[in-house]
């Protein structure tokens, strides 16, 4: 077997730089990444690039910065296997591995103009963040904007500094819910679909963006369709175990669609019809 | 850097498994650059007093000296593989869990039995937390290096869980159903590379079953090829007997 | 170009053993009782000239079990992408393997194109063989419609009374006459005797299920919630012997491995199956085909409907291996049989 190096191959990876790295909550860490020689990510809100540890593996992980920001990109990757274990014992001045970004992104495009729900639960903040910051640094771009957020309890908050600042907009209508709340929580108790009814919305001009754990989409989906918003205007982001990103390995094929390649955004009508979907 | 430090331990077992590692060859010497082995009785007389940073340990629990004595190896150590059939699923040993233990206590010792003492058969994670497991009888030498690095490296090591035949099918051999022999591929643990079936041989469930077997499915198979299933089942408690005892004992969980 | 030439079944071995020595040559070769598998040869001594679809098809070739993509240093911090291939001539291949490895060069030249595959599929001369009759009850090689040559190969050997009749369909394939030499021009004669054959066997071939080639895709359309997914949830075993030996499951899981020193090391593909346990769980741990019907339904859907609608080709060849070896005797045929039947 003869073996050489491939200058232009789906499988090159470039170096990021860890800049900074800190925990987010017990479960959750941050990293700012800047990739070598400067080059830019180039990424579209809600793609996601394959971070790599030599000796250990590669894992899917969502950008959580918007394309507005340049010279560097953030993740936030919760410890649930061994590669994001092992990244959790990272820290400034370490290496990665990166490959991407990979996938369809939120169409931002076809966003602009339009009034915007963004739906987060759980981790769903995370590649949400990337779009919610996108249209905040173009905000004259789009019409009205509600973010319903929700998680497990406040201590479960992710960005919270930055969820502030949303909160105090003017122009952003926000709502937060957790399911177990602690004695200083003021805010909603409960989950995360009955904020939705509390939602003024034109349907003519509303899109609904949603970003949760797997569980979370059928409840939600179901409010919004009660809110009369066509199926086109709802986006989803899925989770799959992508391992080539390259529409290949087949790990994270859902019915006739690649996750890496067509996703993991899609638009309901697209997929509401895909058994191994939601 | 400083080499960690390794040892060896055994407890039942025919320290076949501790042999293999004996048996590397010049590849044992890569091994060595690595690690730094202050004890391990089958190839030198030197013990160590102070604590492990790895311990490898080969055999099952049957008595109350061996669980005190691997409580204290536990406790010297930052990380503990259970290594081979027998620390990591009972092994032959637990065939004597078929028993009344005082009964097979007297057919095996008769008049001297009053001198033993014995408690049911089980693996290290039923009675110390385990990190690593490598299986087989004897464990696969390039398993055990995998495991080894990963440790070295501080990630977990996943046993492979889904059948030999997956394996054995990559190796292209040809079915042992096909020649009309039961073999316990079906249902046991890959990562062996189908050792067994490459030389001539059935597979004896010697890694332990997987976690989820297709239990209407292999009685299907088992019918389909005129095999009674309790023939089966002796065949899989020659290695597998003291899974009974797992989590109604213990809380580990098993990788 | 002449494109038709003879080769007298006296001098395949020869043949062989010339092949040999222009480079690497693999050939069907019996294994074990009923077996047969791709085998390096230096003589026609142990090849099998009949034989059924070996264990593992040629893919293993085209996409090895595991092959290097990056190979990196850390204490240098680099990372190379690589390639892995090796010069081959492969012997002996049916219509339905041809068909297979069809099948895996359209997957792979999709875009984003996957290099590694390409490149090791270019440096492959094929040279194809074809069934005059069944192989046995497995196959399904009509219905799929993979039963006649339809190119795929630089050279194609046809056995008639005491001579090969050889397709020459590449520029490479016409190399290697020259450089072995045995060859014949192919008389009048010769190409009758071929047209007779054929013509024999399409008599001989029928459709092996109850639905046409064309009715297999809206058959499978119409097939999410058929009870035949859940007959199957019951039998399947899960041992994935199915994908590992389809000629056109090309599934992967990517892998680090490391040297002793901790610090050099690969980044490896090796194949993978949708019917492993883990194959579509994700870290949280959800598993999005946790049931091994549906699992078993991906597969078949893998085969008969999304390919289909991607690249207007069936992924099922109707080599049959997928039955022949299964644990708990799925069968292809009878799978198709009683989705029809329920589709009535």
């Amino acid at each position: 077997m003869k073996r050489v190096t491939l200058k232009e191959s789906a499988y090159n990876v470039k170096t990021g730089k860890i800049l900074v790295a800190k925990m987010l909550t017990a479960q959750e860490k941050y990293f700012k990444i800047a990739l070598a020689g400067g080059e830019s990510l180039d990424h579209e809100p809600g793609q996601f690039v394959m971070v790599a540890v030599p000796g250990v593996g590669e894992a899917p992980i969502s950008v959580s910065s918007s394309p507005t920001i340049r010279g560097y990109f953030e993740l936030v990757v919760r410890d649930a296997g061994k590669l994001t274990h092992v990244l959790h014992q990272l820290e400034a001045g370490d290496t990665v591995g990166i490959r991407g970004p990979f996938g369809v992104g939120f169409p931002t495009q076809i966003l602009e103009g339009n009034d915007l729900v963004f739906v987060a639960g759980g981790l769903g903040i995370v590649p949400l963040r990337s779009l919610i910051n996108f249209v905040i640094d173009n905000r004259r771009d789009f019409g009205k904007v509600s973010i319903l957020l929700g998680c497990k309890t406040p201590q479960d908050m992710l960005f919270g500094d930055e969820v502030d600042q949303w909160e105090k907009r003017l122009d952003v209508n926000f709502n937060c819910t957790v399911d177990k709340a602690d004695p200083d929580w003021k805010g909603n108790v409960g989950l995360i679909t009955s904020l939705i009814p509390g939602v003024t919305l034109d349907i003519e001009r509303t899109f609904a963006i949603v970003v949760g754990p797997p569980i979370m989409y059928k409840f939600v989906i179901a409010e919004l369709l009660k809110k009369n918003i066509p199926e086109r205007q709802i986006y989803l982001s899925l989770e799959r175990h992508m391992k080539c990103g390259v529409g290949k390995c087949g790990h994270c094929q859902i019915g006739d669609v690649y996750c890496c390649q067509d996703g993991p955004v899609f638009s309901y009508d697209k997929i509401k019809n895909n058994i191994e979907a939601l | 850097m400083k080499k960690p430090k390794v040892a060896f331990f055994d407890f039942s077992c025919c320290e076949g498994c501790q042999l293999q590692v004996a048996n590397f060859g010049e590849g044992l010497l890569d091994i060595l650059n690595l690690i730094e082995v202050v004890e391990f009785r089958e190839v030198m007389s030197e013990k160590w007093e102070g604590d492990f940073d790895v311990a490898i340990v080969e055999g099952s629990i049957t008595t109350p000296h061996g669980v005190e004595r691997i409580k204290k190896i536990r406790d010297r150590s930052k990380v503990l593989i259970a290594y081979g059939s027998c620390a990591t699923i009972g092994g032959i040993n637990g065939m004597k869990n078929k028993f009344d233990l005082d009964e097979i206590k007297e057919y095996v010792y008769k008049d001297g039995a009053k001198y033993f003492e014995t408690i049911p058969t089980r693996p290290v994670h039923q009675v110390v937390k385990v990190d690593y497991f490598v299986h087989g009888c004897p464990v696969y030498q390039p398993e055990f290096v995998k495991v080894l690095k990963c440790a070295l490296q501080g990630i977990p090591y996943t046993v492979p869980d889904h059948s030999v035949c997956v394996e054995c099918k990559l190796n292209e051999n040809e079915c042992m159903y096909d020649k009309g022999l039961t073999c316990l591929g079906p249902v046991t643990r890959a990562g062996c590379n189908s050792w067994c079936i490459n030389n001539g041989n059935i597979c004896y469930g010697c890694r332990g079953m997987v976690s989820n077997p297709a239990k209407n499915g292999q009685m299907d198979i088992l019918e389909k090829h005129n095999i009674p299933l309790d023939w089966v089942v002796n065949k899989i408690d020659m290695y597998n007997k003291p899974r009974e005892l797992e989590e109604t004992e213990t809380n580990g969980k098993k990788r | 170009m002449t494109q038709y030439v003879i080769l007298n079944k006296t001098d395949l071995d020869e043949f062989i053993s010339r092949l040999a020595q222009i480079k690497k040559t693999v050939a069907p070769v019996k294994r074990g009782v009923k077996n047969y598998a791709f085998e390096e040869v230096t003589s026609g001594k142990n090849v099998a000239v009949k034989y059924i679809p070996t264990i593992l098809p040629p893919k293993k070739y085209f996409l090895p079990q595991t092959e290097t993509l990056q190979q990196y240093d850390k204490s240098k911090k680099t990372w190379n992408a690589v390639m892995e291939f090796q010069e081959m001539i492969i012997f002996g291949v049916h219509t339905c393997d041809l068909a297979g490895i069809q099948c895996l060069n359209m997957a792979f030249s999709d875009k984003p194109k996957d290099i590694n595959y390409l490149a090791r599929k270019n440096r492959i001369l094929i040279i194809g063989l074809e069934c005059n009759d069944y192989c046995d009850e497995y196959a399904s090689c009509k219905v799929m419609d993979n039963h006649m040559p339809n190119g795929g190969y630089d050279l194609f050997f046809t056995e008639l009374d005491d001579f090969f009749m050889v397709h020459i369909n590449t520029l490479e394939g016409e190399d290697l006459i020259e450089k072995t030499g045995l060859f014949k021009e192919a008389k009048e004669e010769h190409k009758k005797a071929l047209k007779a054959m054929r013509e024999e066997k399409r008599k001989r071939f029928k459709d092996e299920v109850n639905v046409t080639h064309n009715q297999l895709k809206p058959l499978f359309d119409k097939s999410f919630e058929a009870p035949v997914w859940q007959s199957l949830e019951a039998r399947c075993v899960s041992c994935g012997n199915c994908t590992n030996v389809c000629p056109t499951c090309y599934c992967f899981d990517i892998e680090d491995e490391i040297d002793l020193n901790l610090t050099t090391g690969v980044r490896k593909r090796r194949w993978d199956s949708c019917q492993n346990e883990p194959f579509a769980q994700v870290a949280g741990g959800e598993n999005f085909r946790e049931a091994r019907g549906e699992r078993q339904r991906h597969r078949y859907l893998r085969k008969f409907k999304y390919p289909v609608d991607k690249y207007s080709r069936y992924f099922c060849t109707g080599c049959g291996r997928c039955s022949r070896t299964c644990m708990a005797k799925i069968n292809l045929k009878e799978t198709i049989n009683e989705l029809a039947q329920g589709a009535k």
